[in-house]
């Protein structure tokens, strides 16, 4: 008999009569265990669907999901459900979402929040002092700031600053309280696209009709060489001018980076009409220096773009990341055992996906995380014989029972915002034997990296993790996703895109 | 944390719809600071304000004074009134202490001066 268990990314169902999928770790025989299912087939299909069960989101309760097959083969119809797949496939969905919500969270707590939670200290050091240069702007304006990390708001508030803590996913000001709000080298800490959109729409919320908020991130496209990806680890390098890598920061990013996830609002107007002398803030962050004309370019635009706008009022300042402070620490006992199993092993596939956004070492290629397959094991569930000699060797990965989690997601998913870094492979579909062997191939391959990836997450915790941005795409994902501002200017300014955008009146019908 | 900044916080916890405005409580720790006069800032600011949930922080801070429940008409002219104002929009601090939500009761600490609007991952 052929056993294998589901996991909750795949799923193993009857091809005979009933299509009946099974519930995330439960351990599965070849012949359909459905007690309606009178067929008894032996032939059990593993099929590339997402099926989760088990901690969806908490108004559902858990319960079985059916699926319907994934379009490319053929589409016919769930035999229980008749024609009932929109619903079927928006619990998929929302499902499919908390748990990336949550891979993307932990993400950011690790390659985000414990990096500045650290390097903070050293950020009071020649290259911050660009950072208080925002919020020492104009004295006629009232500024707030916030941010997630603690040891920067401490240094903010004892420069004399109104600062709060607070996550830039949930922001806690009043709606349309602000008239300026200024974001700089926030949102390309976010792990996905969705949350980024969310961000936006966050600082969007705050903002007074009419008002307006300016947008920096880090571009795909610098100076002297391009990133080769767009979702990349930073090593933190406390030397600005030593040789280090490419993909060690370069003094300016960094600094604007330290600036960092710390968005807030400039009048500029005021800024440069009072001290014309000095260059603007990406200037002087600027080592290499920069072109008369393009400051001159840059003054003038932001008097002309600013000036008429800027009244005086409260400006905000927020850092957006996400601060999920729960641990994924599995359940205590007190949850009913079956329920615990799935959580956990919930939060071990969730550390398996977050696993692969963490580069094979501190300095190492970053390709590899982005080129490898992710393999498919099966663990196992009940201590019986199973078929894979593969636990032994993802013992390095998490828990007993190591699960890799295999992310090729069927078409049903595909309009979802997924996260960029996962590479959607579809999954070497093993059919029975040949597969097995197949997969055991993939799975040497997979344990090989693995300590790499341990090693390299214990080195490399001072990585940041960067979301660079093409030229344009942070101007289109305004004005694709978020109506309620309208895109006013974006420009290229000393290694990041800058986007200015007017908070408008949004009509329903 | 000033009571201008307090004007604009409001409770984020999930389901909460009336989070505004927070309740301070447990203000074990308020500075009067001196800060410098500006009658232009303070008349524009006043627009922005939620006038009673200012008047009503003043009040649990016991610095309300004489801070009236309305808005005075003409403020802009009334330099006694803006000077008030200022007093209690920049002047007072909580330095410790910490926000209530007024539906929840879900409690944000401030401590040396900061407020932690930072949410657990159950509230979110």
């Amino acid at each position: 008999v052929w056993r294998s268990t589901c996991y909750g990314f795949d799923t193993v169902r009857c091809t005979v009569r009933c299509w009946r999928a099974h519930t995330a770790g439960t351990s599965l025989l070849s012949r359909c265990p459905s007690s309606r299912c009178r067929c008894r087939c032996r032939r059990v299909e593993r099929v590339p669907l997402i099926l989760i069960t088990g901690r969806s989101y908490r108004s559902e309760p858990e319960r079985e999901v059916y699926l319907q097959r994934p379009e490319e083969r053929g589409g016919e119809r769930c035999n229980l459900h008749g024609g009932r797949h929109d619903t079927v496939r928006r619990l998929h969905a929302a499902a499919w979402t908390n748990m990336m919500e949550e891979a993307a969270s932990q993400l950011e707590r690790d390659h985000v929040h414990s990096v500045y939670d650290k390097i903070a200290p050293y950020f009071n050091d020649s290259r911050y002092k660009a950072w208080p240069k925002y919020l020492h702007i104009n004295e006629e304006v009232f500024k707030l700031g916030c941010d997630v990390c603690r040891p920067l708001v401490d240094f903010a508030w004892s420069q004399g600053h109104e600062v709060q803590m607070c996550d830039g996913l949930h922001l806690p000001y009043r709606d349309g309280c602000f008239d300026a709000v200024l974001s700089i080298a926030v949102i390309h800490h976010l792990s996905t696209k969705e949350r980024r959109i969310r961000a936006i729409k966050e600082m969007a919320r705050t903002l007074q009709v009419g008002g307006r908020i300016m947008i920096y991130v880090w571009a795909m496209e610098q100076k002297r060489r391009r990133f080769e990806k767009q979702d990349i680890f930073v090593p933190w390098n406390p030397n600005p001018h030593s040789p280090s890598g490419f993909k060690a920061e370069h003094p300016a990013p960094r600094r604007r980076a330290a600036a960092q996830s710390v968005t807030e609002a400039i009048d500029n107007t005021d800024k440069h009409r009072k001290v014309r002398s000095t260059s603007s803030v990406a200037d002087e962050e600027d080592l290499s220096g920069t072109t008369p004309q393009q400051s001159t370019q840059r003054l003038w635009f932001f008097s002309r773009s600013l000036d008429s706008v800027f009244d005086f009022g409260s400006l905000s300042i927020s850092r957006s990341s996400s601060r999920d402070l729960s641990t994924l620490s599995p359940p205590t006992g007190e949850n009913e055992g079956n329920k615990a199993s799935r959580r956990g092993r919930g939060q071990r596939l969730i550390k398996q996906v977050s696993s692969f956004f963490y580069p094979p070492s501190a300095i190492g290629s970053e390709e590899d995380v982005f080129d490898s397959v992710p393999g498919l094991n099966k663990g196992q569930n009940d201590p019986g014989g199973n078929n894979n000699a593969t636990t032994t060797t993802n013992d390095n990965n998490n828990g007993p029972a190591n699960q890799t989690v295999s992310v090729s997601l069927a078409q049903e998913c595909g309009s979802l915002a997924l996260p960029d870094l996962v590479p959607f492979q579809e999954h070497l579909k093993p059919s029975g034997d040949e597969g097995r062997g197949g997969l055991q191939g993939e799975e040497q391959q997979q344990s090989t990296r693995s300590p790499q990836g341990s090693e390299g997450q214990a080195e490399g915790s001072c990585l940041r993790y960067y979301h660079v941005f093409r030229e344009g795409e942070l101007a289109e994902l305004i004005e694709n996703h978020v109506e309620e501002l309208h895109v006013k200017h974006t420009y290229f300014d000393h290694a990041n895109w800058c986007v200015v955008a007017e908070k408008v009146q949004v009509w329903r019908i | 944390m000033k009571l201008l900044t307090h004007n604009m916080l409001t409770s984020h916890v999930k389901g909460v719809t009336k989070g505004y405005p927070l309740l301070i409580k447990q203000a074990t720790e308020v500075k009067v600071n001196e800060v410098d006069f500006n009658p232009q800032f303070v008349t524009r600011m006043i627009p922005k304000l939620e006038w009673s949930a200012l008047v009503h922080a003043a009040e649990e801070l016991g610095q309300r004074q004489d801070l009236p429940d309305e808005l005075v008409p003409e403020y802009e002219n009334n330099e006694e009134f803006l000077k008030k104002v200022h007093r209690v929009l920049l002047e007072v601090e909580v330095i410790e202490g910490c926000l209530r939500c007024p539906e929840s009761g879900r409690e944000f600490p401030i401590s040396r001066g900061i407020p932690n609007m930072l949410l657990n991952e159950d509230e979110v």
